[in-house]
């Protein structure tokens, strides 16, 4: 158990191979530290290839810790065997890239249910539970229980895995880039429910993306991997205040920060990091509004 | 204009199981004509049809109701369907479906080799299409271990080695990250404006579609809007009403254009803005 001012999850100089000692072996984690605290909304960002996925899979025990580093979790130490890994995948529940990859029933209903079966939760609690998870994430229970999930559309799909996660009530949900790929009326919908979810009861939510612009209005953390090491670290606000910084490793920042800049290059306004669009209009208003336009 | 398209899409309806009792129509009554040398990118939700109207140039998908011509050709006449595939190459979402061989020149030539093309021409081609997607350090590696930008564009460079007349990237940025998605859009601008292949760029990223000479919007099956990328982004509330999004830069100066009524509604590029800025800025009070 952990108290508020205790980090959930505390990751600490994380080493990680996969097909260790073989010819094949691939260097993944090579000193990954960081620390995100009960109800907090972070960011993992980083170019493809560089340990984002690794790092994740550790938090519900898909990957054991056997090297170098430390993950603690709620308090459980991932190295040690004897922890009981059904009750950290409850606590922490993981979406992946193609979620629809993580559908297998027959029927949407029947999926979401899986996992609150597997917990040996009382049959009408169960249907509570979807029922509730299923709203969640704008899949209407009455409505989608009996569809089959596979005539489900890619939106759709992503939403019922959710649901499915969501439905054992975790207390940290990762998203890892379980949004790329799908449209932006389902990407919008998916991120303000999750934001919803994260602001009124507290879920600690861990986002890893490739993209910039989903992370300003969602998170208020973020540490930036590449090649396997956390290289930034600091508020969303701080990290794209770095833009060179955040291209040497790959990544980009939302055009309404570079135009800002740009600016604060050119000597018109005070160097400022805006965040969104909302914020860019007021500092591009008064610069107009200065010069008597 | 005189000049014949190079595809034109004459009241296309489109409908899965057409034959059975729930037909899902897909796409209803569209007609587009693209021209040599286009770089269209066609914008919409997950199922508003634009993947379904990609697969029908180059006959992967045949009208329910309507004609799609290639050059000339009927996509339906089965007798036409090899000259249209090799006048119209697809490009999809996940490259890895669409690379075969363990060597990335290898890869490249696979397709030129099953046209039958003599061994000299093929080197030739690989080495041609290497150089425009920038892959020429890599040729000797092995695809499934290049960064997903350069297997994109292994993707790519297979296809235009077959050099059709027409590439069609079916949603073929959208897993990757900002510099392997720059990577891949630098070779299509260059195999567009510097070898004159026409393009057609399916996307849901808005800012990919001010790279076109022209954007179309599909809702429902349908175009619901066309133009080049400035006149569909002075569309700034319908765009929103549909949920599609906006370039930054479209809605910044689309939002300070109410601040400013003479202050340009639709600028697409950080660029255009900030120049905009600076110079109102410059002007005394």
């Amino acid at each position: 158990m952990t108290s508020a001012n205790e980090p959930i999850i505390q990751v600490n100089d994380l080493h990680h191979r996969y097909l260790r000692g073989t010819p094949l072996e691939v260097v993944a984690l090579k000193g990954v530290t960081m620390e995100i605290y009960p109800g907090e909304a972070v960011g993992i960002i980083g170019r493809t290839g560089a340990g984002k996925s690794t790092i994740v899979q550790h938090f519900n025990g898909l990957i054991r810790p056997r090297e170098r580093g430390k993950v603690i979790v709620d308090g459980m130490d991932l190295a040690d065997p004897d922890i009981d890994i059904r009750a950290l995948r409850q606590k922490v529940g993981l979406v992946f890239q193609y979620p629809e990859q993580q559908l297998f029933e027959r029927y949407v209903g029947d999926d979401v249910a899986f996992g609150p079966l597997k917990m040996g939760l009382p049959m009408d609690e169960v249907r509570e539970r979807v029922r509730e998870a299923m709203e969640m994430v704008g899949l209407g229970f009455e409505e989608f229980k009996d569809r089959y999930t596979f005539s489900l559309s890619g939106g759709e799909m992503r939403k019922a895995a959710m649901a499915g996660v969501l439905a054992l009530r975790p207390k940290i949900l990762i998203l890892d880039e379980s949004t790329s790929g799908v449209d932006p009326r389902s990407r919008k919908e998916l991120l303000s429910r999750i934001d919803y979810l994260h602001r009124t009861r507290g879920l600690t939510v861990i986002f890893v993306s490739p993209n910039m612009e989903d992370m300003a209005g969602l998170v208020d953390r973020i540490y930036v991997i590449d090649d396997g090491r956390t290289v930034m670290s600091g508020t969303t606000r701080e990290i794209f205040s770095q833009p060179e910084k955040l291209v040497q490793h790959g990544l980009g920042i939302p055009q309404i920060t570079e135009i800002v800049h740009e600016l604060g290059r050119r000597g018109k306004v005070p160097p400022t990091t805006v965040l969104t669009v909302q914020e860019g209009k007021e500092v591009l208003w008064k610069i107009l509004n200065s010069s008597g336009t | 204009m005189s000049e014949e398209p190079i595809i034109r899409v004459e009241n296309v309806t489109f409908a899965y199981n057409a034959e059975s009792e729930n037909p899902i129509v897909a796409l209803r009554e569209v007609n587009l004509e693209i021209y040599r040398g286009d770089y269209l990118v066609i914008v919409g939700h997950n199922g508003s049809g634009k993947s379904t109207l990609a697969k029908h140039f180059n006959a992967l998908l045949t009208p329910t109701q309507g004609d799609v011509w290639v050059e000339g050709m009927n996509t339906k006449d089965p007798r036409h369907t090899l000259d249209i595939r090799r006048t119209v190459g697809m490009v999809f979402q996940i490259p890895d479906n669409q690379i075969v061989a363990t060597i990335v020149e290898q890869d490249v030539a696979f397709g030129p080799e099953n046209l039958g093309i003599p061994p000299d021409e093929i080197a030739r081609r690989v080495e041609w299409a290497l150089e425009v997607t920038e892959l020429k350090p890599f040729r000797h590696r092995a695809p499934h271990l290049l960064s997903a930008g350069q297997k994109q564009r292994v993707a790519i460079a297979g296809i235009i080695a077959m050099k059709p007349d027409v590439i069609v990237l079916d949603e073929s940025t959208a897993m990757l990250d900002p510099v392997g998605r720059e990577s891949v859009l630098a070779a299509v601008r260059r195999l567009n404006q510097e070898e004159g292949i026409t393009v057609v760029a399916i996307t849901h990223f808005m800012h990919e579609a001010t790279e076109g000479n022209r954007v179309i919007v599909m809702e429902a099956g349908r175009i619901i809007m066309e133009g080049t990328p400035r006149e569909v982004f002075s569309h700034v509330e319908e765009l929103r009403d549909l949920m599609l999004d906006v370039p930054q830069p479209t809605e910044v100066s689309y939002e300070l254009h109410k601040l400013v009524p003479d202050f340009p509604p639709n600028l697409l590029t950080v660029q255009e803005v900030v120049e905009e800025v600076c110079r109102r800025d410059g002007r005394a009070p």
